[in-house]
């Protein structure tokens, strides 16, 4: 068990006025057998009014409306945590299972599951950690290669991407050899970011791997959302209205 | 009813072909790129139910439904039919009306399916037959009540010598409906716009239910409540939303974020149990041609009745059996492709080449979730009006089942025929046309 203090925040800002913003957070990390939160504050500026709610994957969702015209949006979580990964989950859901809009893979993944496949053996545990070191010896991590629209397939192609894409090609591999497995946003202690690793699940409980560093997951990570890829994890989506050309995005997180 | 009678119908086909144009019944479908508006063509013949006949259809449909709204509630919680092994998972979760976004939710009432439109035929021997299940958003209801209130100016001799039910209760069951999965505000029918196919349809209910016709920039979701923008500036909430767009475009914040006719967060309403939304999101997966095959067996799973009305005889290729059956019998089958719609994807094996045939036999052997296979029905042929003369067309049956407190079929539905005399496709987007379909009271 770790007692971790951690902080994120975005900036969102506008070259313009924007109006009518619709916004949907999953940002407070949900608590499970393996992480508890002993406190949590969600700051939002400019004041708006929101609503809670879980979605179908188990996260938290803070929802909001800001009608008024507005250039800016920061929000920013502080909170501390005890995570203790012994403590197993088992909220499996059968669509884990199944590819997802971005683990889709095209003939190319398809092809190289079907070359390693057959040193693809044993345990859950086992098969995990061997097609993470495959993906390690594939591919690079390089920041700016890809970016948020990046399928596994496309970063596959590219034998490049960051921690989102790594994921992203371990749950497509993981699910064709048949093995159910989730993509976790989180915050872990090796960058000032947030980071995704994959979750696959053993049989009676889900198993943490980090596939960007190639290693098991300890109580260094902090999970705050998950789901079938990406799309279902973002940690914020919104719509707005305006003149707006340009959104900047600024993020920082800290686990200590 | 008497020949005289017909004949009067008959002879006024064109008054209300006329009368229709006036009132702009049309449809609107892409060709190409090009949106064009087509007048949906209709036979002043009506389809003709016998109170008898009807009785027993409507036994079978509201059994269908109660199933099929079982089978939602289970896929989206415990998923027992799936557990048992009487549903495959992978026809579930490859499915792509499957929505995990779904799993939890709990609509107002339990009930998912609120306008189910269920297409049926009649075959040469009287029985009747599914054919598919229609529980997303069924559409062309409006035609046969427009085509009833013009006959019935046009005509009404006819219906003073027939004991026809009047079909304008669609807009009480409609609103009764809509009541039930209220959860507190005025009613709306969200339509994507004047560019749809359906406008007129959403236009002319939104006017008989008495609720709001309303497109998305008017609403928002605040506070997790739906609201309407008035005119003022002000708001009004709505407590059930009876949408005419697709599952995925209907909330950008979870599903696809490109949505632009969507309502941000409507969603996280709707999981809160705050707006109803009518059909539930998340319905595809029990219409899906490839669980069209299961629904017998859900009858039977849920409520434990016989079947009272028949799938057309249907093969899986997923199954060996099935597959090997359907691999040399190619020629004779009708092949359908569970991701198409709207006729679309439908392919007669006795249309093809042999070449075909055989590239055909490959791709459901490379594919074999991908399609389902059917025996062809030899169906009804129903008399239309062309040129003046009365020749003999392949017809189908939509079925409207309302399920509010509780599930009612409506005494009457589309009846769509073929203009082609070759032709089994009957779906309108095709070119066919339609006709009103009488259900006798006695």
């Amino acid at each position: 068990m770790k007692r971790i203090n951690f902080y994120y925040s975005t900036k969102l800002t506008f070259d313009d006025y924007v109006h009518n913003h619709s916004f949907a957070l999953r940002i407070i990390p949900p608590e499970t057998p393996s992480q508890i939160n002993i406190s949590c504050a969600l700051n939002i500026n400019p004041f708006v009014s929101t609503q809670q709610t879980i979605d179908a994957f188990g996260n938290n969702v803070t929802s909001g409306y800001l009608r008024e015209d507005h250039r800016f949006l920061d929000f920013e979580i502080k909170g501390t945590a005890d995570i203790d990964h012994t403590k197993y989950r088992t909220d499996y859901m059968p669509c884990y299972l199944y590819q997802s809009e971005y683990t889709q893979p095209d003939s190319i993944l398809k092809n190289f599951y079907d070359g390693i496949k057959g040193n693809c053996t044993g345990s859950a545990s086992e098969r995990a950690a061997y097609l993470s070191n495959v993906l390690s010896d594939t591919i690079s991590y390089e920041k700016g290669s890809t970016d948020t629209k990046t399928t596994a397939a496309q970063a596959f192609m590219l034998k490049k991407g960051v921690c989102q894409d790594f994921s992203h090609i371990l749950i497509s591999l993981l699910r064709m050899d048949g093995i159910a497995a989730r993509y976790i946003a989180g915050l872990a202690f090796c960058d000032g970011e947030t980071h995704s690793w994959v979750e696959y699940w053993t049989g009676d409980h889900w198993e943490g791997i980090d596939p960007a560093n190639n290693c098991p997951i300890s109580d260094d990570y902090l999970v705050i959302s998950q789901g079938r890829d990406f799309r279902d994890c973002a940690i914020d989506r919104g719509v707005m209205f305006g003149k707006y050309t340009k959104q900047l995005q600024l993020v920082r997180s800290v686990l200590s | 009813m008497t020949q005289q009678q017909f004949t009067k119908a008959v002879g006024n086909a064109n008054e209300i072909n006329e009368l229709l144009r006036r009132y702009g019944v049309k449809f609107g479908i892409y060709k190409n790129g090009v949106f064009n508006e087509q007048f949906f063509p209709f036979d002043p013949i009506p389809r003709v139910i016998t109170h008898e006949d009807f009785q027993s259809i409507e036994k079978g449909l509201v059994q269908r439904v109660n199933a099929l709204n079982e089978f939602l509630f289970d896929i989206y919680h415990d998923k027992k039919i799936v557990n048992d092994g009487v549903v495959p998972e992978d026809f579930i979760y490859i499915s792509k009306g499957y929505l995990a976004q779904c799993e939890g939710i709990t609509p107002k009432n339990n009930v998912y399916s609120h306008i189910s439109g269920i297409d049926l035929v009649q075959a040469k021997d009287g029985e009747w037959y599914i054919l598919e299940d229609n529980l997303r958003i069924p559409s062309g209801a409006s035609y046969p009540l427009i085509a009833r209130e013009l006959t019935r100016i046009a005509a009404p001799q006819a219906f003073e010598e027939n004991s026809v039910v009047d079909n304008r209760s669609y807009a009480k069951l409609l609103k009764e409906t809509m009541e039930y999965a209220n959860c507190g505000g005025i009613r709306a029918i969200l339509t994507p716009g004047r560019y749809n196919a359906a406008y007129f349809e959403h236009s002319y209910l939104a006017e008989h239910t008495g609720s709001v016709l309303v497109q998305n920039d008017e609403l928002f979701v605040e506070d997790n409540m739906l609201y309407h923008r008035t005119y003022s500036g002000g708001k009004t909430r709505i407590g059930v939303l009876y949408r005419r767009i697709a599952d995925e475009y209907l909330d950008p914040l979870t599903f696809l974020p490109e949505s632009l006719i969507g309502i941000p967060n409507l969603m996280e309403a709707y999981r809160s149990g705050n707006v109803g939304i009518i059909n539930a999101p998340g319905n595809g997966v029990a219409d899906d041609k490839g669980i069209y095959y299961f629904v017998p067996k859900m009858i039977k799973y849920y409520l434990e009745e016989e079947p009272i009305l028949k799938n057309a005889p249907t093969y899986l290729p997923f199954y060996n059996n099935d597959m090997k059956y359907v691999t040399e019998h190619l020629d004779t089958l009708v092949i359908k492709d569970v991701a198409e719609a709207g006729g679309y994807g439908v392919v007669f094996g006795s249309d093809l080449t042999k070449e075909k045939l055989e590239e055909f036999r490959k791709t459901i052997i490379a594919e074999p979730r991908r399609f389902i296979a059917q025996e062809v029905i030899d169906f009804l042929d129903l008399p239309i009006l062309d040129k003046g003369k009365t020749v003999m067309r392949k017809a189908d049956l939509r079925a409207f089942i309302l399920s509010g407190k509780e599930t009612k079929v409506w005494a009457s539905g589309l009846t769509r025929f073929s203009r082609n005399p070759d032709s089994f496709v009957v779906n309108s987007s095709q070119g066919g046309g339609f006709k009103d379909t009488w259900v006798l009271s006695r």
